[in-house]
């Protein structure tokens, strides 16, 4: 007992920087990710949209903004993620991989199942109040309304897995609502019903923007400027010059090689 | 290569560019070969290919940085964030900090590396930053081993109160580096400098 309590003092001086060396920022799922949101394919869709997120642990935040839907209707819009989905948005070819039902005309439009090869199924419901688990997918009075909107929520958790898929790149946010037939309103027309809820018209379900959430290089930006020197050798900050290395070769070496560059610069 | 510089006490009038700059290092010619005649042989040329054919490395911390034209080296070490969200510094002149929210050096994406200027009279890591030119190189040693080697593409200075946060954390389409110190006037009120100097490369080459 006694020798492990101490090697497990002693060890971790090389250990802890061995450690902290090796383990960097990935550790902890940290970081934000961004997605431009572009119309899926098949689908009469002219807008677009940005989603943001960040994440920090197993909580989430996000801002979500899209402009040209329909105007006066609720916005569904999800993170989706499957783990063997292509972790992408869909293609044309995607469209009428499988006959669905309610979709009377398969050719003209693109439903959400059908997207779900590419995308996976929702992982999270990107709602303007109350839950945002899978559940909350077709809470159509707690989506956001309108061809023009722009909202922000923190505090969503997410699963660690939703959490390491978003950051690696594999999440999709995807934004629904598409009027075919330009009623200016959700309505079953030629579209049918919904494949995800035969209570709802297609058109309020079938996808209308996509775009793959990439995480940034970055994970966390610093805010503003970079405090790097103290005015202790500027000419107001008025300390003692000129300065004088002294000692360590490495400093002096470099102190000379830099003199001289800024006299070739002075006389250039 | 710097092992030659033995005895050594330089003194450097560095606000005054005009003025004689006088160099008491008798084997500093020896011990510094730097840049005023360049040496091809350490001299990269510059990224010719499309950004998709440009090196990359995995993950590796950050070690060491060498930047020859300033005869600098240093130890490098890691830099998180401030309460205030604003990037750490290094507690000194030296070391040099690499930020770890940003990618190590030779990964995709801009890594960023900061330096002070000056720290209580001494000049620091980053003192001659703003002397860098284009194809200048710094090169990186990293944990695993390998040495990433930018190019210096550009050289910036932005006032602080305008940092183009942006193009210097930005995602790209290439290994990056950024190095950025202080720069301008020194306000004696805030006690900060006014301005950021900002170095921009790229890598040209790993070993
Ligand atoms: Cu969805």
């Amino acid at each position: 007992m006694n020798r492990i309590t101490r090697a497990a003092i002693t060890v971790p001086v090389v250990g802890l920087t061995a450690l902290l060396a090796s383990a960097g920022p990935a550790a902890a799922a940290e970081g934000s990710a961004q997605a431009d949101l572009t119309p899926v394919p098949v689908n009469p869709v002219n807008a677009s949209g940005r989603g943001e997120v960040e994440i920090s642990g197993t909580t989430l935040s996000f801002s979500l903004a899209a402009q040209g839907l329909l105007a006066g209707a609720p916005h569904a819009a999800h993170i989706h993620f499957g783990e063997s989905a292509r972790n992408e948005c869909p293609t044309a070819s995607d469209n009428n991989a499988a006959p669905l039902p309610g979709e009377s005309d398969p050719h003209e439009h693109f439903t959400t199942t059908e997207g779900a090869p590419a995308y996976g199924e929702i992982v999270v419901s990107l709602t303007t109040t109350g839950d945002t688990s899978p559940s909350s997918g077709l809470a159509v009075d707690r989506f956001p309304v309108g061809d023009h909107f722009e909202y922000s929520r923190g505090d969503v958790q997410v699963s660690e897995e939703v959490a390491q898929a978003i950051l690696s790149g594999k999440a999709v946010v995807v934004i629904h609502g598409v009027d075919y037939d330009g009623d200016g309103t959700y309505s079953a027309g030629d579209r049918g019903v919904s494949d995800l809820d035969p209570s709802l018209p297609g058109e309020a379900t079938d996808p209308a923007l996509c775009g793959v959430l990439n995480a940034s290089q970055v994970s966390t930006q610093p805010v503003g400027a970079v405090a790097a020197g103290d005015g202790s050798s500027s000419a107001d900050g008025g300390s003692a010059l000129p300065y004088v290395l002294g000692g360590l070769g490495l400093t002096a070496a470099g102190g000379a090689a830099f003199a001289a560059r800024r006299s070739s610069r002075a006389t250039a | 290569m710097f092992a030659a510089a033995g005895m050594a006490a330089v003194v450097l009038l560095p606000q005054d560019i005009s003025g004689p700059v006088r160099l008491d290092v008798p084997v500093a010619v020896d011990a510094a070969p730097v840049t005023l005649t360049p040496d091809t042989s350490t001299r990269v040329p510059g990224p010719t290919s499309p950004a998709a054919h440009s090196p990359r490395l995995p993950a590796s911390d950050p070690v060491r940085v060498r930047i020859p034209a300033l005869g600098v080296t240093s130890r490098i070490m890691h830099l998180g964030l401030e309460r205030d969200g604003s990037m750490e510094v290094p507690p000194g002149a030296y070391p040099v900090g690499w930020y770890d929210r940003s990618p190590t050096p030779g990964q995709l994406g801009p890594a960023v590396l900061a330096g002070h200027v000056d720290w209580e009279g001494e000049p620091g890591a980053f003192y001659g930053l703003r002397e860098l030119r284009v194809a200048d190189i710094v090169v990186i040693d990293r944990a695993d081993g390998t040495v990433a080697t930018f190019r210096v593409d550009r050289v910036e200075e932005h006032p602080k109160d305008d940092f183009p946060t942006k193009d210097v954390y930005g995602d790209i389409d290439h290994a990056g580096l950024r190095l950025i110190t202080c720069g301008g006037a020194f306000d004696e009120d805030t006690g900060d400098y006014l301005d950021n100097v900002i170095v921009f490369a790229s890598l040209t080459a790993t070993g």
